[in-house]
């Protein structure tokens, strides 16, 4: 087991309204868990649909444990596990019949009872697909993925309509995953999900990789490690004046300010000493460390949800 | 072949859940048998019939005409002049005769044109023989008529002209509607790609869905077959195997006709209006109800090729006619041509996503 699991150069596709990927590059080692961050439209299933062999490339370069799908496709599609951003099964099909049937398409398998324990669907089994929850459905998708006992797994977007707990729970078989030293490749657009997961990811927006790095080693390079906030009752005021007055950049959300800042103890004494005169309205501070989400920030000017 | 009979196995298991839809499949044709053969029982489909309206004091020339109405087999309806009046206010009346001076006038509805020109030829014939029994001169002879299919049986009974149609219009339904709506839903919900990440060879897909249809419509068509003998004691004249094959080749075509269809439609609701957007001409333009006898000869030589009327032709001469295939081959190979040109095109089209 040694060489990349994934290795792209210069992936282009377009459709005829849109450039969904503007040409990207990435590689992922085998055993690391990779995600693609962005908001929704930034190319992060197009891309996976290009390594799944679902979408044709306009032009560039894959290579997938080695193989390439104008080679070998039958036998990448052997290792490989896929989960579709919505996997779609007939309605009245239950777990374990879908595991049998899905298994039974490959030539090397993971056994049903094994995989219904994994993801913790041991008392559904029988039940058919329209009657579970989806956190359940997600999670026979994700055993699904698992049917072949794969090398490579891609999950698009595994949590999204999730409650929290079900979420929590998709995480853990995640980190089963690699456990098991399988490679992941995700996406998402949960900065937290990233955070949590990921070994590595790539940062993505209008079809291009804008980022790339660990958790980390991203928000260090962002040089503002801290932001504070101060937090209002009701929409935030305007805040140009006090940035004046003390000479920093002030950032306005809904019903907060945002105060990014190398040095947050500095600042602190400052701070409230200037609202103090402007008599500014607030009600809370808080400093916390920067997220992804000021990564993106930072990078796009946008913010990931908008 | 292990990998093949799972998946026909799995989709019988999984059709065998959805009962309302299943029980519709092979219960509607064995309704529309029941319905349509139980109220034309008797006879080659509806009688004509003629709404008289009572003369206030009937002379001699009318009972004359009523007696002659009677003798040419026409269901004569005699009615005071409001009810009929009533009755021909509602559309229920395809034909009227009633006095006018010193003699008749005969009112047909131009909706019902097929019922009320058939009658007026035989109200005439009638007005013929009533004048001729009044002045005494000899009846005008008539010339004998016999109803006879084409391989000249004489088939009493609607439901056995009604059977081979239903089991036509089944395949066609099978194909065009069933075959063609489900592929298209699978592909817009997903169902599709979810199996193109996988190594399953499409064309065994498909091959186990084709045989599974193809399961479903003997079913079928072995139900129709068993409730004609049973209620009607309508029995297949020809061989079975010959009607096996019609009905195999019948159902490739449509089936092909379906998968053609489903690669030129993004959603269900486009594939409904796509496949009636086929559906009607070919049932319109294939002579099944009507003979276009009168059409542009642009149109005739167009029907001539459309697939659906040779079909029912060689259906109907060896079911009802116990004839061969022979005689047919032109039909049915411009059938298998149609099948073949669907499938051509159904592949060409085929997308996964």
């Amino acid at each position: 087991m040694s060489g990349s699991a994934l290795h792209i150069r210069g992936l282009r596709k377009a459709f005829p309204k849109v450039v969904a990927v503007a040409g990207v590059d990435l590689d992922v080692a085998r055993g690391e868990v990779f995600g693609l961050l962005g908001p929704n439209g930034a190319g992060k299933t197009t891309t996976l649909e290009i390594i799944e062999g679902l979408t044709e490339a306009d032009t560039g370069e894959i290579e997938i444990l080695g193989l390439t799908w104008a080679e070998q496709g039958q036998e990448i599609r052997a290792r490989i596990g896929v989960q579709l951003q919505s996997t779609s099964l007939f309605n009245k099909i239950t777990p374990r019949e879908a595991l049998d049937l899905y298994g039974s398409y490959y030539p090397k398998r993971r056994g049903t009872d094994d995989l219904l324990d994994l993801v913790q669907l041991q008392e559904k089994a029988d039940a058919y697909h329209i009657t579970l929850s989806g956190g359940q459905q997600q999670r026979l998708a994700l055993a699904l993925a698992l049917v072949n006992d794969p090398e490579l797994v891609f999950l698009d977007e595994p949590t999204t309509g999730l409650d929290p707990q079900a979420r929590r729970s998709l995480w853990d078989v995640v980190r089963r995953m690699k456990a098991e030293g399988r490679t992941v490749m995700l996406t998402t657009h949960y900065m937290d999900e990233a955070e949590a997961l990921c070994d590595r990811l790539a940062i993505m927006d209008h079809g291009q990789v804008i980022a790339t790095g660990t958790p980390t080693s991203l928000i260090a390079d962002l040089a503002i490690p801290s932001v504070v906030e101060l937090t209002f009752e009701g929409a935030a005021p305007e805040p140009a004046a006090f940035a004046a007055r003390l000479d920093q950049t002030v950032e306005r959300r809904a019903d907060l300010w945002e105060i990014p800042t190398p040095d947050p103890k500095a600042l602190l004494p400052r701070l409230l000493e200037a609202a103090e005169a402007a008599a500014v309205p607030f009600q809370q501070v808080h400093i916390r460390r920067a997220t992804l989400e000021d990564v993106f920030l930072h990078r796009t000017g946008r913010s990931l949800r908008e | 072949m292990m990998m093949l009979w799972r998946q026909f196995a799995m989709e019988w298991r999984l059709y065998r859940r959805d009962r309302v839809a299943m029980f519709w499949t092979f219960a509607f044709p064995v309704v529309l048998l029941l319905g349509f053969g139980l109220i034309f029982r008797d006879g080659g489909g509806p009688k004509l019939s003629v709404v008289r309206v009572q003369a206030p004091a009937p002379g001699p020339q009318d009972t004359a005409l009523d007696q002659a109405l009677a003798d040419v087999q026409l269901k004569v309806q005699a009615l005071p002049k409001a009810e009929a009046e009533a009755r021909w206010a509602r559309g229920e009346t395809a034909a009227q005769v009633e006095s006018d001076g010193a003699g008749y006038r005969l009112r047909l509805n131009s909706y019902l044109m097929a019922q009320a020109g058939a009658t007026a030829g035989l109200v005439n014939q009638a007005w013929l023989m009533a004048q001729a029994r009044l002045n005494g001169a000899p009846e005008p002879g008539r010339i004998p008529i016999s109803v006879e299919s084409p391989g000249h049986k004489h088939s009493a009974n609607y439901a056995s002209f009604l059977l081979p149609g239903l089991l036509g219009l089944n395949l066609v339904s099978m194909g065009l509607f069933s075959v063609g709506m489900v592929n298209v839903s699978y592909r817009e919900k997903g169902k599709f790609r979810r199996l193109a990440v996988t190594p399953l060879p499409k064309w065994l897909f498909l091959l186990g869905q084709v045989l599974h249809r193809l399961t479903v419509t003997v079913i079928q068509a072995a139900i129709l077959l068993l409730v004609g003998r049973l209620v009607f004691g309508i029995q297949n004249q020809g061989s079975f195997l010959d009607l096996f094959l019609i009905m195999t080749l019948g159902t490739g075509c449509f089936m092909a006709f379906g998968f053609a269809l489903s690669g030129f439609a993004d959603t269900s609701e486009g594939y409904a209006a796509l496949s009636n957007l086929v559906f009607f001409p070919l049932m319109m333009l294939s002579g099944v109800y009507f003979t276009l006898d009168s059409a542009p000869a642009w149109l005739q030589h167009t029907v001539a090729v459309m697939p659906l009327a040779p079909f029912l032709r060689a259906l109907r001469a060896v079911f009802n006619d116990g004839g061969s295939l022979a005689g047919h081959e032109v039909g049915l190979a411009i059938v298998a041509a149609w099948g073949l040109a669907a499938f051509a095109l159904a592949v060409r089209r085929f997308r996964w996503a």
